[in-house]
Formats: structure tokens, C-alpha cells, sequence
């Protein structure tokens, strides 16, 4: 059971392995899963370890437990309605509920999420809150009162608290067997949310009474997660955004150097001294200190490379809050001349000669789309190209038109010959990190 | 047997909900709780409201560059130890000299290591059982520091250096554990997977009025409204520093001693709006987008 689990989350380059399923057993053990929600939110905390993962895990998680894909650039929403899962529930859920059949899609998917991330303490709360709501909610029993009388509020809630008790291995085997039954596609109208029992609505009782359990608890989760950009996948091949920033820093940071250097070690040597007997000589240990060098050069004339422009400047900005001394930023105009210049606006620069007087150990990061007209490239451009990418080894250049485009474009074919070229994107900053580290400054 | 109940915040600190389901199964579980997010957002909050609700003993260990796992767990005062060794000579060298006073060395004896041992938070928090350990800002330690933690913490036992003196704790006892990370670099991923994980997202415009209510209890409620209108929309600008909640409440505390109507005209007129932005070119942004075209009334547009 769920052995397979670990296997399909890496496949969305998730952490998951042996160690995933036994602190989610561990979770279990202690109670901690009640229902379709706690497991959501448990196996978050266990695998996600960035705000970069939450992308993919939603992904990894509808797809696992819900048998809803998200594919590239789709919205949650869009990968719901369309999902088979969706539509077997929907089914049902206006069957159980006696619903007006007008209801928007938009209210279908959010009570689909309620009931999806609907966790124990949503339930409990209920539970506990259950006097004030009897108290509270004269309205509903109004606008229901036929059915009232066979299914009163009372009743639902302590069905929702036995619900709260359903042992997990129940649940998960269930979902299982579910799992197994709509692979081989004769499911037979028997689907999980719902009769399964993992709906803590059980047969249609909060339903009716017109109970929303989400007020506060799943209802809130299903808007966040809707709503919220975080909860969208991130796409490791699309190109370096606002949204995927962080992606691409956790690749990036992959250029920073250890070295060590001479310390005087006082316990040692105050131990040592008194071994002699009071005769003091230093003793020196190595200290490890984090090198980073990098230049990069941005490319910001035209329109064409303007919206890169920020996401660049922002993921390099993230980098500098801890190594501010050793980054250093300029920019050209289509390809570089004699010189690349200091801020912005181009308005202060240095010349090629200077920028070849640092020290060989930097890296250097060209980001630009090379797009130009051939001429642009001169013989000039090209013999300043070579003599940075031969000073400085470590370089690469990262270029933001998509993959597809670079056999059809003269100039990207041939910036590509002088420096090995990536495409600007997290799994590309990655490649490139890659490439950078197996040269050697030397030589 | 440890704490475990759920904990939902106390009146001063507003939990959210997802946080709470987050540091209630890092304790039930004994694992430490790893919470990243903005600035501003409660990550240290938590523990220390925590600990003072429900009157557990917190120790706190502010992670800086120099960092390491010495001052964490505990480390032997090799100074001192020497200092105290060379007074024994001393003293031994007086007495034969046939003097009588003596140099103190406080009530340390050389003879017992023990007495030279300092104890960090780590091992301070782990001989008090059911207490809370705040490791703060992990995010700005070396990059070894978080592994060499990751051993301390999994074995739920030191042992003293020099003196060997063992410091364990049952996994019952276990204290509760939150470290926080602002991502200012890249934590090891052996070490993330052996924390439970959460990341904070920065409280919409509802959560939070609600945390300026906890704060500012007797605030006007018109006040807060526009009061978060010019904060959101400040965070919107893309600043190089989005203001975060510890200056909407300075800022806010400072408009809690002006009469509600006075009050609404100055944050509208961005009055005192320094407690907001922090660098000088985030302020001429400001005024560059809003101050110049006087065009910024939320409650109007």
C-alpha cells in the first residue's frame, strides 16, 4: 500500500523516498491522518521543502490520490472540471444533496476542494463549535425545514465525529482498491469521495441541511488554493518569472565554492600547552569559507529582452543579500563591443580590458537573447566574446528564447559556438551550473 | 508525557490554521518544525507564544554567520580551565612561599571538567523535559551548521565535551522544536527531510485586520480599513523591501493616539509613512508613483 507513492512524487521532482512513507506511517500511528485533508497537509510537511515545491506536490498529490492531472500552464480549477474524478463526483454530490442543478461551477470545484482538503480539526471545530452553531443558524434549518425532520443538524455533526474516528487504514485501503478499480476502467459506478467514506459528508448529510463544514476550515483551503499563485505548479522548463524565481536560485546556488583557510585553534593549543606543562605553541586548524564569484552580464536593449530583464536582476538580487561583495552586475546592448557598462541606463561602462583585469576564477553569466541583425556581430563583437569566455572559463550564456527558435536564428547559432548556451530557465540555470562546475579555472 | 495538545494561538498571536496542523505534528511526532517565509510573517513568534501560553520554558538560539554547533549544544571553557590551572599553581607556589591568601577561582575545581562545560540552548532545553527551543534564522549560519545539527538533533542525546557528561531526553519529552529561515540561503536537503516542513505565506488583507485587532484592540475600525488599503497597495509597488506586519502595527500604534476622522486624513496623506518604508530609494519609488500625481485615494478608486 501506497508503495508507489515515493516513485511518482520524485517523478515531479519531489524528495520522497523510504523515509516519506515511515513518517507518514509514524503520523498515522499517533493518530494524526483522519481524513483526505490531514493526509494532504501531513505529506506537505513532509516533502515539500521550499516554497518552489508546492507547485509541484499539488501536482504530484491530485494526480496520486485524485487521479487529476495538471498539466503544463493549466489552472487547478480547469484540471478539476475536467477531470473524470470530478465528474463521477459531481454526479453524485448533486444526487445526494438534492441540489438545484444551477449551481456555477465554480461552487461545484470549491465544494469539491472542502471536501477533498476538509481535515480533522475542520471537524473538531464543528464539533466543538456545534452549540453555537445550533444556536447561530436559525436561518438554514429554515430554508431546509423539510428535511429537518429526518436528518437533523445534531445527527449530521455526530456523524462527522464518528468520522473523525474512521481508522486510516480503512481509508487508505479503500482508496486503494479504488485506485486499482479505475485503472482497469470498470469502476461500476463505485468512486471514492462519497460512498467510499472518505466524504465526511457520509451519505449526504451535511448537504442537505445546507451545512457548509468549509466556512472556516475547508472552504478557506479550497480558496487559497485556487486563488493562490503559489499552489500552481511550477514548471521547471518554463521560462524564469516572478513565479518561478526561487526555482531557479536553488539551482543557481549551486556556483558557490568552498575553500578553507589558516586558523589559530585556542582550545587546542591551551590543551596541547598544558600537556607540556605550560609551554604555549599555536596550533592552527582550517576554517571553511564560501567563495562566490560571478559577473553577470545582462543584455538590456530592445524590447525583446524587457521582460526578462526584472527576473533576472530579482534572482541575482536574492543571491547578493548574502554574498554582497563578490557580484557584480552590467550590461550590453545586443552583444558587446569595447565595453559593457555599469548601470541601467547605460550611461557609465568599462571597457573590455577592464572587465578582463578580474581575477579568472569568476564566473561569467551571459544573459541575453543573441538575437541581433548578423552585422551587429563583428568581428570585433566576436574576438571581446572569445577573450572573456577564454579568461574566464566558467562561462555560459542563458538565453531566454524558447529552445525551438535557436536553429532558425544566425546569431544564436553562432554566440552558441563561443559560449555554451542554456535556455533561461530553472532546469537550464541547473544545466548550466552543471556544466560550469566540471571546468576548471586553471590553465 | 510531552505536550501535544493542539495549540491554535493565544490572544496576542493568531495561529493559522495550516501552521497550527503543522507544529501540532512536528511535536506529536517529535521532529522539529522548519518555518519559512517573508519577514514579517510570525515565524518566531510562534514558539514564543507558545511557550508563554501555555507556561513552557523557552530557550532561544539566535543563529548568526559564526554559528556553530559548540555554542549550540554546549563547549568547554578551555580559558578558563587554564586560568583556574594556573591559579592552582600559583596557589600551590604561595602556600610554599608561606603566604596566606589565596586566589580565588570562583567555585570551580580543575579537577571537575564538568564545572567548565557551558551549556548552549540545545543542552539546556533537552535536561528540561516538555520545554520549547527556538533556533532562529538558520538561514544565516555556515553551511556546515545545519548538518552538524541535523546529528544532534535526530540523536536526542549530547554528550558534554571533555567532562563526557550525557544529556538525553525521551522521545516523550522531546522539546518542541520550531527553527526558523528566512531563505537567504539554501538549507541542506538531508537536513530539510528531517523537519517537518511549513512555509508562511504573507497574510492576506482579512488575516490581516484580524492581527491588528489582537494588537491594537480599541483601533478604529475605519482606520484599520484604510490603513491596510495603503499597506496593500504599498506591497503591490514591488518594492525592494515590502513593508511586512511589524510596521503596519508600528505604523498603526502611532495613528491609535490621533481621533479616527485626523487619523484617516494622515494615512491617506501617507503621513509618517517612514515607519513603512525602510531605503531611501523605496521612498522615492513612493513618491515618484503615489506622492507626485496626488491620485492615491484608496477608498475612492
Amino acid at each position: 500500500m501506497l508503495s508507489s507513492l515515493p516513485e511518482s512524487f520524485r517523478k515531479h521532482g519531489l524528495q520522497a523516498d523510504i523515509r516519506t512513507l515511515l513518517i507518514l506511517r509514524k503520523a498515522m500511528q499517533k493518530g494524526l491522518i483522519k481524513t483526505l485533508g490531514d493526509l494532504h497537509n501531513a505529506l506537505r510537511g513532509i516533502i515539500v521543502k521550499g516554497p518552489e515545491d508546492i507547485g509541484p506536490f499539488t501536482k504530484a498529490y491530485y494526480e496520486y490520490f485524485l487521479h487529476i492531472p495538471i498539466t503544463p500552464g493549466q489552472t487547478l480549477e480547469d484540471a478539476i472540471l475536467r477531470s473524470e474524478t470530478f465528474k463521477q463526483w459531481k454526479t453524485q454530490y448533486i444526487d445526494e444533496a438534492d441540489k438545484d442543478t444551477d449551481l456555477t461551477e465554480e461552487d461545484l470545484v470549491s465544494a469539491f476542494l472542502d471536501q477533498v482538503h476538509l481535515t480533522s480539526y475542520d471537524i473538531k471545530e464543528v464539533v466543538s463549535g456545534k452549540e453555537i452553531w445550533d444556536k447561530d443558524n436559525p436561518d438554514q434549518v429554515d430554508e431546509d425545514s423539510k428535511e429537518t425532520d429526518d436528518q437533523p443538524a445534531e445527527r449530521m455533526l455526530d456523524k462527522m465525529a464518528d468520522y473523525s474516528d474512521l481508522s486510516l487504514e480503512e481509508l487508505l485501503e479503500r482508496m486503494e482498491k479504488v485506485r486499482n478499480q479505475q485503472r482497469t476502467k470498470h469502476s461500476g459506478g463505485s468512486h471514492w469521495i462519497g460512498t467510499g467514506g472518505i466524504s465526511p459528508y457520509g451519505h449526504g448529510g451535511a448537504a442537505k441541511n445546507g451545512i457548509r463544514v468549509g466556512g472556516q476550515g475547508g472552504g478557506r483551503m479550497a480558496r487559497k488554493v485556487i486563488g493562490d499563485k503559489n499552489y500552481f505548479p511550477v514548471d521547471k522548463d518554463a521560462l524564469l518569472n516572478d513565479n518561478n524565481v526561487d526555482a531557479a536560485l536553488a539551482s543557481i546556488k549551486g556556483v558557490i565554492e568552498e575553500s578553507a583557510i589558516e586558523k589559530l585553534d585556542i582550545p587546542t593549543t591551551i590543551k596541547s600547552g598544558l600537556k607540556r606543562g605550560g609551554l604555549f605553541l599555536p596550533e592552527l586548524s582550517s576554517e571553511k569559507y564560501e567563495e562566490l564569484k560571478i559577473i553577470v552580464l545582462i543584455d538590456n536593449g530592445g524590447y525583446s529582452m524587457a521582460p526578462y530583464v526584472k527576473s533576472v536582476q530579482q534572482l541575482f538580487r536574492k543571491m547578493k543579500t548574502r554574498f554582497a561583495h563578490d557580484l557584480e552586475v552590467f550590461y550590453f546592448h545586443n552583444t558587446i563591443y569595447d565595453r559593457v557598462w555599469i548601470d541601467e541606463r547605460r550611461s557609465k561602462y568599462i571597457s573590455i580590458e577592464k572587465l578582463l583585469m578580474y581575477n579568472k576564477s569568476y564566473r561569467i553569466f551571459f544573459i541575453g537573447d543573441s538575437a541581433m541583425a548578423p552585422y551587429e556581430l563583428s568581428a570585433l563583437s566576436i574576438q571581446n566574446i572569445q577573450a572573456i569566455v577564454k579568461k574566464f572559463k566558467k562561462s555560459v550564456w542563458l538565453n531566454p528564447e524558447p529552445l525551438k527558435y535557436w536553429s532558425g536564428t544566425y546569431t544564436i547559432q553562432a554566440m552558441k559556438q563561443i559560449v555554451p548556451m542554456f535556455p533561461l530557465t530553472p532546469r537550464g540555470i541547473e544545466r548550466a551550473v552543471r556544466e560550469m562546475n566540471t571546468k576548471s579555472t586553471e590553465g | 508525557m510531552a505536550e501535544t495538545k493542539h495549540w491554535k494561538g493565544s490572544e496576542k498571536y493568531l495561529c493559522d490554521p495550516d501552521l497550527a496542523q503543522a507544529f501540532h505534528m512536528a511535536r506529536s511526532l517529535g521532529m522539529p518544525l522548519l518555518i519559512e517565509g517573508e519577514p514579517g510573517t510570525g515565524k518566531t513568534e510562534l514558539p514564543i507564544h507558545y511557550a508563554k501560553d501555555r507556561g513552557l520554558d523557552l530557550e532561544v538560539y539566535p543563529v548568526g554567520s559564526k554559528s556553530n554547533v559548540e555554542q549550540f549544544v554546549a563547549r568547554f571553557d578551555h580559558v578558563k580551565y587554564l586560568r583556574d590551572s594556573q591559579i592552582e599553581i600559583l596557589n600551590a607556589q604561595r602556600e610554599e612561599k608561606g603566604l596566606e591568601s589565596k586566589l580565588s577561582t570562583g567555585d570551580r575545581n580543575p579537577e571537575s571538567l564538568a564545572d567548565y562545560v557551558v551549556k548552549g540552548p540545545a543542552a539546556i532545553s533537552y535536561s528540561k523535559p516538555n520545554s520549547v527551543l527556538l533556533i532562529d534564522e538558520i538561514d544565516k549560519a555556515p553551511r556546515e551548521f545545519p548538518n552538524d545539527l541535523l546529528y544532534a538533533l535526530s540523536h536526542r542525546k549530547f554528550i558534554m565535551p571533555e567532562s563526557g557528561e550525557i544529556v538525553e531526553v525521551s522521545e516523550e519529552d522531546m522539546p518542541a522544536i520550531v527553527i526558523t529561515s528566512n531563505r537567504e540561503q539554501e538549507l541542506p536537503t538531508a537536513f530539510k527531510g528531517r523537519c517537518i516542513y511549513h512555509y508562511i505565506h504573507f497574510p492576506e488583507k482579512d488575516v490581516m485586520g484580524k492581527i491588528i485587532e489582537k494588537h491594537h484592540p480599541g483601533l478604529d475600525e475605519k482606520v484599520v480599513k484604510v490603513g491596510l488599503d495603503v499597506f496593500y497597495h504599498l506591497r503591490r509597488l514591488g518594492l525592494e523591501r515590502a513593508p511586512t506586519t511589524r510596521e503596519i502595527l508600528n505604523w498603526l500604534k502611532y495613528m491609535s493616539d490621533i481621533a479616527p476622522k485626523d487619523a484617516i486624513e494622515k494615512i491617506e496623506g501617507l503621513e509618517g509613512i517612514g515607519a513603512l518604508i525602510k531605503t531611501q530609494a523605496d521612498m522615492e519609488r513612493v513618491n515618484r508613483m503615489i506622492g507626485a500625481g496626488d491620485n492615491f485615494r484608496p477608498s475612492h478608486n
